[in-house]
């Protein structure tokens, strides 16, 4: 007994102890093909990734509560809102500014702190049986609050930061009052009580529940691609996506983000693998397995979402701090408005 | 004065124990944020709402099922009947979170069950017809099947003891079978209901992981969020005094259960073995299939909908690091139930030794523990870390502790032995009550020391206790999720953390090898300790 729990003190302290050149990532993305993606960049530089995972905000939390002793370099998250958060707590430091990063990535998608590394549409699913080709010209996020929606829209919760960013890109462009009355038009358009995540939204219009839903991008191909499944495979095909307010600012984009944590004790590191990350390799590898766009040039998202349409308007003049900023803001007009 | 160590070390224990809730209060002065202001009310009167809905349909479901088996294999006799009795408490092994998720896969749009009736009767849209167990109807389920054990034990070794001379007693009044049950059996097994029932209040109060699947907000994710995503204290405050109100009631109720349940031992000499009725035809039938429905569902269900799973979605299984996983998990329980097991001997020989009110007093209130939901005792507990620190530490300007204890294997079973110590104190007390005073007198006139006494004596006559206290935490700790989701450190995982982490991603399919692991492993545990499990 007592020799087997020395050798498990043992272990357990090797845990902890410190390699020589490492990274420390606090990361809310939990795709099996980001740790292969780390054990790329670790077999390339020999700086060694350690992960833990979890939710963001509890991830976010424990950075802060550690304060100037965390360990944390990185924090990757799959919303900017989440980053512009944790940002404007003063948990971030600048020096995501090299030549690297400031040539590939877009400025919208990019501050001195965080940095987008993959991106994302948010935008509506139809079913073509029951939605013309005709109702859906023009189509806006605005006008998902119009009353010929009544009874036929699916969306997920209030408390899902998804719908929050976007509502916070309605607020930044429209205004509060606006965005406050278009909550109330969204919530008796609901064809039920929010529910499930950003599939289930999908598949709720596959099986008839309701003729439109507003999911990501990349859950579409996901389905299409027949990972999780032959029944979910036929069920995507009875769907096709939409790309919203393709006549005015274009459509909402949301990134996956690498921030620069505060008083990060390998920020070198850090700073380096994030410059990784936006390789044209590690860009490959992230849309093959995610299904979401690159953040760069010259490299191709996966077929299943070039099928999708990759020649819409992207919403480039809403800046994705505002995600962010106007977080708080959109969370209380949607509950404001019985948004469950 | 002497020093007692025996006085000291029991202190120590019930004073980490006491951390949390020390905590929580100790922060209610502190700043908040105003801007909810308006809506506080309205989430309030939601969050208590919810957990009443959710505490009400739980208690229902697990006191019909849990009692109604529990009479159906103590009473009867029936084919299959001693199967039954050992197993149905292997629901244990099945968390309500992964629970959540099989019954979200098998009753989804285009699920399992889709794709089962589709493959039986060719294509058509199934999906309208199929029942959706998702929101409040889902977590009612998933919490009731993984909890109704508790209830099914202590009823059953309630009725277990029960003497035939009740049951004869209600023959000789004329009574029907009907009514016999409901004014005679019932009543004298009610403190173990209650018992039974009080502990499944209290997991479901704090239960995190199938209600935030479902996205329900109940007092427990209610603090969790205005604690953690709002910064919130006051109401995240608010919000724990109402959770520790309803929590210290049901131990009250449980308490005094337990307390009464002891007058019902029978004597000795009065007890007649009980006879079991022998059931025939569609009476042995239906009893059957009541027992072989509450089994498939509560058990077979879960574990078939995450094999199908692993086998249909094969990449899965290679890609999951098994002895990885498998030996971080091992260590967590190894050291845990050590440690548990150590300090909850001690507390107990301490009060017995000692025979101090206020050490008894104290140990009463640091099992409280078991009453905070594990989520809030992480954040809790790294709140107080890092006050600690940067208040106490810096002061005589040391070196930061928070390294230690923060995101390291330490922390992590810390937190575990605040959440599990009421559970092994009460094991090993209950344990040790069975010892006679005497024997303790006996070995110090035959000149052993206390701590002889306590190695030579003590240990081998608990023998039994301790293995199967050591088993029912290493359950506990297998299936724990939200402590180790906050507190583990780099590159950790276990099945638990893991199969949550790919639930959390929308890769329910890719959860399945994890969970199916957690539940193997925690069944093979319970199978080796079901004999003592079913002595109550």
């Amino acid at each position: 007994m007592k020799r087997l729990t020395i050798i498990s003190l043992i272990f357990s302290l090797i845990y902890s102890v410190a390699f020589a050149s490492e990274v420390n990532v606090f990361s809310a993305r939990h795709y099996d093909s980001d740790i292969q993606l780390y054990e790329k960049f670790t077999s390339k530089t020999g700086i060694k990734v350690n992960i833990v995972s979890g939710k963001s905000k509890a991830l976010e939390k424990r950075i802060i509560e550690e304060g100037s002793d965390s360990k944390a370099d990185l924090y990757i998250t799959a919303d900017a809102g989440r980053c512009g958060a944790f940002k404007a707590k003063g948990m971030l430091q600048g020096g995501l500014t090299s030549d690297v990063i400031k040539l590939t990535v877009p400025k919208n998608f990019r501050t001195s702190q965080w940095v987008g590394i993959a991106k994302r549409a948010r935008i509506v699913y139809f079913a073509p049986e029951r939605v013309s080709g005709a109702e859906l010209v023009g189509l806006t996020y605005e006008s998902l609050a119009d009353p010929k929606w009544k009874g036929r829209l699916v969306i997920r919760k209030s408390n899902n930061i998804y719908n929050q960013s976007l509502v916070a890109s309605l607020v930044k462009n429209n205004g509060k009052k606006a965005t406050a009355e278009w909550a109330k038009g969204v919530v008796s358009n609901m064809a039920r009580t929010p529910k499930g995540n950003d599939r289930a939204q999908i598949l709720a219009v596959a099986a008839g529940e309701a003729d439109i839903a507003v999911a990501n991008t990349y859950y579409l191909a996901l389905m299409l691609s027949g990972k999780k499944g032959a029944e979910q495979q036929e069920a995507a095909k009875k769907v096709k996506p939409f790309f919203p307010n393709q006549d005015g600012r274009g459509t909402h984009m949301n990134i996956s983000c690498a921030g620069l944590v505060k008083g990060a004790p390998n920020k070198a590191n850090a700073i380096s693998l994030v410059e990784f990350l936006l390789s044209k390799e590690a860009q490959e590898h992230i849309v093959n397995n995610t299904f979401e766009y690159p953040m760069i040039e010259g490299v191709s998202p996966h077929p299943l979402v070039v099928n999708m349409g990759l020649d819409f308007k992207q919403d480039l003049k809403t800046k994705v701090v505002n995600y962010g900023k106007k977080q708080a803001i959109a969370l209380e007009v949607m509950l404001a408005a019985g948004w469950k | 004065m002497r020093i007692n160590t025996w006085y000291v070390s029991s202190f120590l224990t019930s004073l980490i124990v006491a951390i949390p809730i020390v905590t929580v209060f100790s922060s209610f002065f502190e700043d908040t944020t105003n801007y909810f202001e308006i809506l506080k009310n309205t989430f309030l009167y939601e969050y208590i709402f919810n957990s009443l809905t959710l505490l009400v349909g739980v208690l229902i479901l697990t006191l019909i099922i849990g009692v109604g088996c529990a009479y159906l294999v103590s009473f009867y006799d029936f084919k299959g009947a001693k199967f039954f009795k050992w197993a149905l408490i292997l629901s244990f092994a099945v968390p309500a979170y992964i629970y959540a998720y099989s019954l979200t896969a098998f009753f989804e749009n285009y699920g399992t069950l889709y794709s089962i009736l589709k493959t039986i009767f060719g294509d058509g849209n199934y999906n309208k017809q199929i029942p959706k167990f998702d929101g409040m109807i889902g977590a009612i389920l998933s919490i009731s099947f993984s909890l109704f054990g508790y209830v099914y034990v202590l009823t059953r070794a309630s009725f277990h003891h029960q003497s035939q001379n009740l049951i004869e007693l209600g023959q000789n009044l004329g009574f029907t079978r009907q009514k016999s049950f409901f004014s005679i059996i019932l009543p004298s097994a009610r403190p173990a209901i209650v018992a039974g029932l009080a502990l499944v209040a209290m997991e479901t109060l704090s239960d995190f992981g199938s209600v935030s699947f479902f996205g329900i907000s109940t007092l427990t994710t209610g603090i969790y969020d205005s604690w953690i995503s709002f910064d919130d204290l006051a109401f995240a405050n608010q919000l724990s005094f109402y959770l520790l109100i309803f929590i210290f009631a049901l131990f009250y109720i449980e308490n005094i259960s337990r307390k009464k349940a002891q007058y019902h031992t029978p004597l000795k000499g009065g007890i007649k073995i009980k006879k079991k009725i022998k059931l025939k035809g569609i009476f042995s039938f239906a009893a059957f299939f009541i027992c072989a429905i509450v089994f498939f569902v509560s058990f077979a269900f879960p574990v078939l909908q995450m094999l199908y799973w692993s086998i249909i979605f094969p990449k899965n299984f290679i890609d999951l690091n098994i002895s990885q996983l498998f030996f971080n998990t091992v260590v967590l329980v190894f050291l845990t139930s050590a440690i548990l097991l150590f300090f909850s001997f001690l507390s107990n020989y301490g009060n017995r030794v000692t025979r101090s009110k206020f050490l008894k007093l104290l140990s009463t209130f640091s099992i409280t523990g078991y009453a905070i939901p594990g989520v809030i005792l992480a954040v809790a507990f790294i709140t107080f870390i890092a006050w600690f620190d940067n208040t106490i530490i810096k002061f005589f300007g040391l070196v930061s502790i928070k390294k230690i204890f923060i995101g390291s294997i330490i922390g992590l079973v810390i937190v575990y032995f605040i959440r599990f110590y009421s559970l092994a104190f009460n094991g090993i007390k209950s344990g040790y009550e069975k010892i006679n005073k005497s024997i303790d007198e006996s070995s110090y006139l035959l000149g052993y020391s206390k701590v002889k006494t306590f190695i030579g004596i003590h240990v081998p006559y608990l023998r039994n206790s301790v293995f199967l206290i050591g088993i029912l935490i290493s359950i506990e700790v297998i299936k724990e999720l939200p402590i180790t989701l906050i507190l583990r450190p780099f590159n950790f995982e276990t099945f638990a953390t893991t199969a949550y982490i790919f639930a959390s991603q929308d890769l329910l399919e890719a959860a399945a090898v994890p969970s199916l692991f957690l539940i193997l492993i925690a069944s093979s545990f319970i199978l080796t300790t079901s004999r003592y499990i079913l002595k109550g």
